[in-house]
């Protein structure tokens, strides 16, 4: 997964969730599972949701939002996405 | 208004025995058919209150009762249940008759019912808000509802909360509350001049009673209530009682888990479940002593809107 890989939300993702004390839950269009997730998870989604995304802007983002080092915000990223990719929620731009 | 006490025994099995008793328990009628001597029995003691459709009219749910064919009936007698003439389960004994047609209208509402979001769990309500009470068997959900609607707590239902999406109303499903094993003797002793049916030892449950529900809960079977608590009880002997509240993210995936039909509902289920979570407290509760159980119930605080 290279730093500069572009990332999106999957098509049909409508992103539906609530959220009570840093914890949210998140109805999945395409799979109808419902997930249970962190608050980096959805700064990550609502990100995408406003257009594809650099993992690299992502990782900036999340160093931003939760004040992380640079490491930590990368190592972040890369397993959020890896992540959300398995549950459907996004993809790489490249697939 | 017609009830099953007002129409007499004479009719009651006229009607099981031929067009059916068309039954309502809130939101559902069911027609109900049968000539097996213990379901007239129970229905006449265990569903006195409850009111009956004038014949003809619609109904939900068409469940006949009628003992297997064929050559075991001599020997090892059996009953089996249809419903809209499907026969979706394997005959039980005989003895079994009238938990088996317990079971069976509840199969019927929770592989049918879709209009609503089904939870497995009690219902319970005071003053206008409910409290939903999941749980797993042998958890102690029912013999803790039992308590509380003996103790000033209206039952909706002892197995299934109806959750409509449309207004978030939890509806009733006014029926007996099913006791089992050890359950059964503690609630007797419990609740002086509880109507109980005759407990039925061989089932795949164990032993098996059902619980009249409180004449007033049945008087009220068209009366929704406003989700206010969701309450994971635990039974668990010599146990102090506890209340410890739950993240709300975290209640709503384990109602989740407890509903029939949450997946068949999609987006629409999610959202009724995330709006009742939203409005609710949620906790899971240990207890042993049903005095101190109930007191803690009577003590739970409406959560801020």
């Amino acid at each position: 997964m290279s730093a500069g890989e572009t990332w999106r939300l999957r098509p049909g993702q409508t992103l539906q969730y609530r959220g009570w004390d840093e914890e949210y839950v998140l109805y999945n269009d395409l799979s109808g599972d419902t997930h249970l997730l962190g608050d980096a998870a959805i700064e990550v989604l609502l990100t995408l949701n406003k257009g594809p995304a650099s993992r690299q802007a992502l990782a900036a983002m999340l160093e931003t939002q939760f004040e992380l080092d640079t490491l930590e915000a990368d190592a972040e990223t890369a397993a959020l996405l890896q992540h959300l990719q398995r549950l459907y929620l996004v993809e790489s731009a490249a697939c | 208004m017609l009830t099953v006490a007002s129409l007499g025994r004479a009719e009651l099995e006229r009607r099981l025995g031929g067009p059916g008793l068309d039954l309502r328990t809130g939101a559902f009628v069911s027609r109900i058919r049968s000539r097996i001597p213990q379901v007239a029995e129970n229905i006449s003691l265990l569903y006195a209150d409850n009111p009956l459709q004038e014949e003809g009219g619609f109904a939900d749910f068409h469940v006949r009762l009628r003992p297997s064919r064929g050559l075991r009936r001599w020997y090892r007698p059996q009953v089996e249940f249809d419903v809209d003439k499907l026969v979706p389960f394997e005959p039980l004994p005989l003895s079994n008759a009238f938990p088996m047609l317990e079971w069976a209208l509840n199969w019927c509402i929770s592989t049918r019912a879709h209009a609503y979001l089904m939870i497995h769990a009690a219902v319970i309500e005071k003053n206008g808000l409910a409290a939903i009470l999941p749980a797993p068997p042998g958890s102690g959900k029912s013999t803790l509802c039992a308590a509380l609607v003996h103790r000033g707590w209206r039952l909706l239902s002892d197995e299934l909360a109806l959750l409509r999406p449309a207004d978030g109303l939890l509806l009733p499903v006014a029926r007996p509350v099913s006791l089992k094993n050890r359950s059964i003797e503690v609630v007797r002793e419990f609740v002086p001049g509880a109507v109980l049916s005759r407990p039925v030892s061989d089932t795949a449950k164990g032993t098996v009673a059902h619980l009249k529900a409180p004449a007033a809960s049945v008087a009220r079977m068209h009366e929704p209530a406003l989700p206010a608590w969701v309450v994971f009880p635990k039974y668990a002997a010599d146990a102090p009682t506890t209340l410890e509240p739950i993240a709300r993210a975290r209640a709503f995936m384990r109602v989740a888990e407890n509903a029939f039909n949450y997946s068949h509902l999609g987006a629409a289920g999610f959202l009724a479940l995330s709006g009742a979570i939203a409005r609710c407290a949620s906790y899971d509760f240990r207890y042993s002593d049903l005095d101190e159980a109930i007191a803690v119930f009577d003590a739970l605080e409406r959560p801020p809107t």
